[in-house]
């Protein structure tokens, strides 16, 4: 079996609109994977079309060796690829805790019935749940605001959360979609820290971000997209070190 | 949380009053009627108030319980609390094919459906012939025992929402209220977390279709006689506005609103001025209580020395796309 999410000339078109053109990508477990790009660069037309909410025109996505590309993207969760979004989408009055909560779904095995009737397999498995999530939030220092709104949170916080509520589904790949924009430098590194525990375990991690000091930390390959094509791709310090991306990506002062 | 001790809570309640009331006729009349209400309401409560579908069908979902206890036991001599099951399992199972089609609307379309499905059905039991009794409606139905008293049906009434809100409150405390709850803040945040969202709207509009059922079975009981416009479209309007002013998303509010806007129907002069007063409730509570009258049960705030460095709620864009 061939493991890894692997994208092989991936076309995403949106009427005339090439969004995405040729694009292929390797994520192994245990790797961390970056692609970076600026605004409509195609960054997240990837990222949806990966997890399941864009068809890609042409090309295949395949998830440890199952073709992926047509799955319902909750059926994609279930087989193992959790997502964040770039813009958390959390309600505001539920506390840490309980948001957490809402990612075990994937390991939810009670009945309806099993459910209504409080039956002692539920209340096992209710326990099971809140302990694993006690030991996630106590991972990644979550653990003193547990009952905080989400919505009285610091952005990084709501952050980390939302990598917390996708961790807890125990996903074998996790793409994050630009996880550190609009956090502070100590936030990042919380986050990055939690990211690089999460490969140790053996998670493959797509890691779409604008931040390249961020990329550059915690990926060891790195994909340039701009304008739905891969500009360059290679390990950090070859990529950090190309004329042509410094040219496109930072603009010509940095070069 | 104070929502898992619901069940009981009602049922210490409708016992104390139970005793208060004595055999007062009339009295029970109303508590019977109080509590038929609330398994309506309590229907609007999961479907609208925990998973966002707002539907206009529960009284015709009511309507069909009735008539399937009411046909079956009046014109074939059946037992009721053998229709019991029917009663609450036929409008499940037709909400069921029913929410399939409709959970994709939009949920101002959805509601639209639902009433249309509402209007069908009303229509249909009108044409029901001799089956149905058509627009003079049905009239014979037993009671549940030879001993049924106001009393003892006042006491099974309320017994039936003891046992619904058990059931509705153990639900919502589980890994499938989370989701349900999920689904109505945010579909797309739901499918992230691995959930079928139509399977779940389905289920969750199915289980307040069997609700409804239930007080249908409950009324046609006590009342003997049946009638197309009983459950019509102003009772399903009913039933949301005493799930609103309640407050649909707590477990207990539409009860509350039950109580509260049947005594204000009680208590209130004039067929006319009611829709008036009822409007007028409706849209004091909204303004005081956004959330319902039991919505401050929710989640509690926590105390200003806790929340150091923290934003407010507007900075957080929960419901922008990425």
């Amino acid at each position: 079996m061939n493991r890894g999410i692997v994208v092989s000339s991936v076309t995403v078109r949106f009427g005339g609109v090439t969004a995405l053109s040729d694009v292929s990508l390797n994520v192994q477990p245990r790797d961390i994977v970056g692609v970076i790009g600026p605004n409509g660069s195609g960054k997240s037309t990837l990222f949806n079309a990966v997890s399941g909410l864009v068809r890609p025109a042409s090309g295949e996505i395949r998830i440890d060796g199952q073709d992926a590309v047509g799955v319902p993207p909750e059926t994609l969760v279930r087989q193992g690829l959790a997502r964040t979004f770039q813009t958390p989408r959390v309600d505001p009055v539920l506390p840490v805790e309980a948001a957490i909560l809402c990612g075990f779904q994937t390991k939810a095995r009670q009945s309806l019935l099993g459910a209504m009737l409080h039956l002692p397999g539920q209340r096992r498995e209710e326990a099971q749940m809140r302990a694993s999530c006690r030991a996630i939030m106590e991972r990644l220092g979550l653990i003193e605001v547990a009952d905080v709104p989400l919505g009285e949170l610091p952005m990084g916080q709501v952050r980390l959360v939302d990598v917390a509520r996708a961790m807890a589904s125990e996903p074998r790949y996790l793409l994050l979609d630009e996880p550190a924009a609009g956090l502070s430098l100590l936030e990042q590194r919380r986050l990055a820290a939690a990211i690089r525990l999460l490969a140790a375990d053996g998670v493959g991690v797509l890691l779409v971000e604008h931040n390249f000091g961020l990329v550059g930390e915690l990926c060891r390959h790195v994909t340039v997209l701009d304008r739905g094509k891969v500009l360059l791709e290679g390990d950090v310090a070859t990529v950090r070190s190309n004329p042509v991306f410094l040219q496109t990506y930072l603009g010509s002062h940095a070069a | 949380m104070i929502e898992k001790w619901s069940a009981l809570i009602v049922l210490v309640l409708a016992v104390l009053a139970a005793i208060g009331m004595g055999s007062n006729a009339a009295w029970l009349g109303t508590s019977t009627l109080i509590a038929i209400y609330s398994l309506l309401a309590l229907s609007v409560g999961i479907t609208y108030g925990q998973a966002g579908i707002l539907s206009v069908a529960q009284g015709a979902f009511a309507s069909m319980g009735a008539y399937a206890t009411g046909i079956l036991t009046a014109r074939y001599g059946i037992s009721p609390f053998l229709t019991l099951p029917v009663s609450v399992l036929l409008p499940a199972l037709v909400a069921l094919p029913l929410a399939r089609l409709v959970s994709p609307l939009s949920p101002l379309v959805l509601a639209i459906a639902t009433l249309m499905f509402a209007t069908i059905v009303e229509i249909l039991l009108r044409g029901g012939g001799d089956l149905t009794g058509g627009y003079i409606g049905l009239s014979g139905i037993p009671p549940l025992f030879d001993a049924q008293t106001p009393v003892t049906f006042n006491l099974i009434a309320w017994f039936a929402v003891v046992v619904v809100v058990f059931l509705y409150a153990n639900l919502m405390n589980s890994a499938w209220g989370r989701a349900i709850n999920t689904v109505r803040h945010d579909p797309m945040r739901a499918v992230a977390d691995g959930t079928n969202v139509t399977r779940l709207q389905s289920l969750v509009f199915t289980l307040g279709a069997g609700m409804a059922g239930l007080a249908g079975w409950l009324y046609a009981h006590q009342l003997s006689f049946i009638s197309p416009d009983l459950f019509g479209i102003p009772v399903s309007i009913n039933a949301i506005l005493m799930a609103v002013v309640g407050g649909a998303g707590v477990i207990l509010g539409p009860v509350a609103g039950a109580v509260v806007l049947s005594f204000f129907y009680e208590f209130l002069p004039g067929q006319e001025s009611r829709g008036m007063f009822y409007g007028a409730a409706l849209i004091l509570t909204l303004v005081v209580a956004p959330s319902g009258l039991l919505g401050f049960t929710r989640f509690r705030r926590r105390s200003p020395a806790v929340r150091r460095g923290a934003v407010s709620a507007g900075a957080v864009p929960g419901k922008v796309a990425s």
